[in-house]
C-alpha cells in the first residue's frame, strides 16, 4: 500500500445520522412513516414500470447525481467521490430524467428491450432533518435487476433525498446517490435509483 | 464476393490465424471472439508489444501522482517521479508478487508492500525492506529487486505511452501519420486538462468487439434509434453520405464522418461571408477555422470528423472523450472513458461540456447504454459448438473504393458508410497475432493500401 505523510484525511460523504432528537416521539414516528410512504411508492412505481407517473413524483428543479466512486488510499478518501459539477455517471436535471423516460417508449432502447424486471429493496430509512418544507431523508438501497434468461446486476449504496411539501404532496427534489462499486460491473446503467 | 467457405468441426481444436480473416472475401472466423488459446496470445503479442495509452500528463500534476492502469490483463503503476519522470511500474513486488499499490489514484512517497514491508521509491527501485541487516545479513542486491519497469514510456503531446517490449519502435514511429492524427485532433483544441473521474465499467464482450464498433457508422441508427428519436444527437451529422478513412501501419485508423472537398470549399466559402445555407458539418467544421490547426491536421484531416483508434484499444471519440478497452478475458472488457477539455474554458462552456460528456458515453450515457447489450450479445454468438463454424461478414464497401493519396501525402478514403476500418482491424489484427517479435512485425506488418480497397 502505498503512504506518505502528508494529506489530511477528510470523512467521505457523511453518513446517515441518528434521527434529531429534539422533537417528540410522534413527530420523528411520523416523519418517518411519510418518508418511508414516499420512497416505498416510489420504488413499487419503478419497479412496476410506470415511470410517467415516477416522473410525477420529481420537482421540476430536480437534481438527480450519481457521483463516480474510487478506490483510494484511506488518507485519501476525500478522493473517494468525484466532485459536484464534474464528471458523474448522472448529473440529471428534470428534462434529462424525462428524457430517459422518453428513452423507452420510442422504440430501439436495447438495453430495455425485452425490459429489465427490477426490484428495489428500500431500507434504514433515516430522517436527517426536517422542517415545515421539507424531509432530508437518507436510506440504503438495493437494486436488483434481471435480464433476460440469465442476466443479472446488483447494486448497494445510499442516497440522501431531498423530500419538499407542495400543494400534491411530498416530491422528490433532490438526489445523491452513492453506489459502493467504483468499477461499474453492469454492462449499462438502463435502471433508475 | 467469392462464396463463404465453412469450416468443419474437426478444424476447431486448432485455429489457424492465417485463415481466421480472409483478406479476399472480409469474412471473419468468429472464434477469435472466444478462444481461450487465441486470448492468451493476444496479451503476449499484441497487448505485450504495443504502446498501450497509460494517462494524460495532466493527470500526474506532481511527485508522487500516481494513476493505476492495466497493460493487458497485468496492473501497472503510472506515477511521476521526484525528478518529474513519469514511471510505468509493474504493481508486483518482487518477494511474494504482491500489489504494493491498491488505489486506483492518489499520491504517495513511495510504495510500501504490506505484506512483508519490502518498500520502493517513485521510480521503482528498492529503497529498503525490514531485517535487511539481521534476516538478509546485507546480502540482498536491493539494486536488483526493484518493482519491473515498462520497457518504454514516451509521450506524445502529453498522452502517456508504455510498452512492455524492448524492441518496439519509438512511440511516434509506432504511431505514424494517422496515429498522430488521432491525437493531433484532440491536441489541437488546445492545452488541454484530463477531468477527474473516469467512468468505468465492464461488459461482456469480446475486446475486439469493443474494438471494431468504433468505426461503425452502420450501426448509428438502429443500435442508437433512441438518441436519433429523441433529438439527442443530430441524425444528419451521425450517418452522413460522406465518409472518410484513413488507415495507418500496425493497425491505427480513423474512419466516420468527413467533409468531402466540395463540402469545405462551400463551408470556407460560406464562412468568407458568401451566401450560402447552414449544413451538417458547420458545426464541428467551425472548430477547424483556425489556419494553424488546418496546418497541424494537414488538409485531409482538417476535413475529418472521424473515430480514430490507436490500435489496440484507444479509441478517440469525437465528443472531447477516449475509451481504453481493457480485456478481462475473451469473454469480458473494461470500458474506461476518459474527459478532457482545454485549459481555459468560460465556467458556463465547462459546465456544459461536462454536461454533454456525462450524458453521452459511459454506463449510464445515452449513447452507450445499448451498445453492451448488442456487444455482449454478439460475442455470445461466438460460443455456440455449431455458431462458432459459421463466418461473419465485413464485407461492407469492399473493392468499392479507392485509396488516393493527397498532394499534401495525406492518403484517405472517400465513400459512404463502409466497414474499410473493421477489416483493417482484423487483418493488422492477423499481422500482429503471426509475427514472433516487434523486428519479425516491422517487416512482415500489412502497408496501408493505395488504389482499390
Amino acid at each position: 500500500m502505498a503512504r506518505s505523510g502528508s494529506a489530511t484525511p477528510t470523512p467521505p460523504s457523511s453518513p446517515p445520522s441518528t434521527p434529531p432528537s429534539t422533537p417528540n416521539l410522534a413527530t420523528r414516528m411520523q416523519r418517518r412513516f411519510e418518508a418511508e410512504e414516499f420512497l416505498f411508492h416510489e420504488a413499487a412505481l419503478l419497479d412496476g414500470r410506470r415511470f410517467d407517473e415516477w416522473l410525477n413524483l420529481l420537482t421540476d428543479d430536480i437534481h438527480y447525481w450519481m457521483p463516480i466512486r474510487r478506490t483510494t488510499q484511506a488518507r485519501e478518501v476525500a478522493l473517494e467521490f468525484t466532485a459536484p459539477g464534474g464528471m458523474a455517471f448522472f448529473d440529471d436535471n428534470k428534462d434529462i430524467l424525462t428524457l430517459r423516460v422518453q428513452r423507452l417508449s420510442v422504440g430501439r432502447a436495447w438495453a430495455e428491450d425485452p425490459p429489465s424486471r427490477t426490484r428495489r429493496l428500500i431500507t434504514n430509512v433515516c430522517v436527517a432533518d426536517a422542517d415545515d418544507h421539507s424531509l432530508t431523508v437518507h436510506s440504503n438501497f438495493h437494486l436488483h435487476r434481471s435480464r433476460l434468461n440469465s442476466e443479472e446486476d446488483t447494486w448497494f449504496g445510499r442516497r440522501e433525498d431531498m423530500l419538499r411539501r407542495t400543494d400534491e404532496g411530498l416530491k422528490l427534489a433532490r438526489r445523491h446517490i452513492f453506489l459502493d462499486q467504483t468499477v461499474i460491473l453492469a454492462q449499462n446503467m438502463s435502471s433508475l435509483f | 464476393m467469392s462464396e463463404t467457405v465453412i469450416p468443419n468441426f474437426s478444424q476447431q481444436n486448432q485455429i489457424d490465424i492465417g485463415a481466421c480473416y480472409n483478406r479476399d472475401t472480409g469474412v471473419l472466423d468468429r472464434r477469435i471472439f472466444a478462444d481461450e488459446q487465441i486470448y492468451r496470445l493476444e496479451l503476449k503479442k499484441i497487448f505485450g508489444r504495443a504502446w498501450n495509452f497509460m494517462c494524460h500528463e495532466s493527470q500526474l500534476p506532481r511527485p508522487g501522482s500516481f494513476f493505476m492502469n492495466y497493460i493487458g490483463e497485468d496492473e501497472v503503476i503510472v506515477v511521476r517521479d521526484r525528478a518529474q519522470k513519469i514511471n510505468v511500474l509493474l504493481n508486483s513486488c518482487p518477494h511474494r508478487g504482491n500489489t504494493v499499490c491498491r488505489a486506483e489514484l492518489g499520491t504517495t512517497n513511495s510504495f510500501f508492500c504490506s505484506y512483508h514491508g519490502w518498500n520502493f521509491d517513485l521510480d521503482g527501485s528498492l529503497v529498503g525492506m525490514p531485517g535487511e541487516e539481521p534476516f538478509y545479513r546485507n546480502g540482498l542486491q536491493k539494486s536488483a529487486w526493484g518493482l519491473t519497469p515498462a520497457a518504454k514510456v514516451e509521450s506524445y503531446r502529453g498522452f502517456v505511452f508504455a510498452t512492455l517490449d524492448p524492441a518496439a519502435p519509438a512511440l511516434v514511429d509506432y504511431l505514424g501519420w494517422v496515429g498522430r492524427l488521432g491525437i493531433d485532433i484532440m491536441a489541437s483544441q488546445g492545452d488541454l486538462e484530463f477531468l477527474d473521474g473516469v467512468h468505468k465499467n465492464r461488459i461482456k464482450c469480446n475486446w475486439k468487439i469493443a474494438v471494431d464498433n468504433l468505426y461503425d457508422w452502420y450501426h448509428v441508427k438502429v443500435s442508437h434509434g433512441t438518441a436519433l428519436k429523441l433529438g439527442i444527437v443530430q441524425e444528419e451529422y451521425m450517418s452522413p453520405m460522406s465518409q472518410m478513412v484513413m488507415l495507418g501501419e500496425y493497425g491505427h485508423g480513423i474512419g466516420g464522418p468527413g467533409l468531402t472537398e466540395a463540402e469545405q470549399l462551400d463551408f470556407d466559402a460560406r464562412m468568407a461571408g458568401a451566401s450560402g445555407t447552414t449544413r451538417w458539418f458547420d458545426g464541428p467544421a467551425s472548430a477547424r477555422r483556425d489556419p494553424a490547426i488546418r496546418t497541424q491536421l494537414g488538409p485531409v484531416g482538417t476535413r475529418s470528423f472521424g473515430h480514430p483508434n490507436i490500435f489496440p484499444n484507444l479509441w478517440v471519440s469525437i465528443t472531447q472523450q477516449l475509451c481504453l478497452r481493457i480485456p478481462r478475458g475473451p469473454f469480458e472488457t473494461e470500458l474506461w472513458w476518459f474527459n478532457y477539455l482545454p485549459k481555459g474554458l468560460s465556467a458556463n462552456d465547462r459546465r456544459r461540456a461536462v454536461f454533454a460528456q456525462n450524458h453521452m458515453f459511459g454506463p449510464a450515457g445515452f449513447l452507450e447504454q445499448d451498445d453492451g447489450e448488442n456487444w455482449s450479445h454478439s460475442t455470445r454468438g461466438a460460443r455456440g459448438t455449431f455458431g462458432q463454424t459459421l463466418p461473419l461478414n465485413f464485407s461492407m464497401g469492399k473493392g468499392q473504393d479507392v485509396m488516393s493519396r493527397d498532394p499534401s501525402g495525406q492518403s484517405r478514403i472517400e465513400t459512404v458508410v463502409n466497414e474499410h476500418g473493421q477489416r483493417w482491424t482484423y487483418q493488422s489484427w492477423q499481422d500482429w497475432m503471426q509475427a514472433d517479435s516487434w523486428p519479425e512485425l516491422m517487416a512482415r506488418h500489412s502497408m496501408p493500401p493505395q488504389g482499390s480497397v
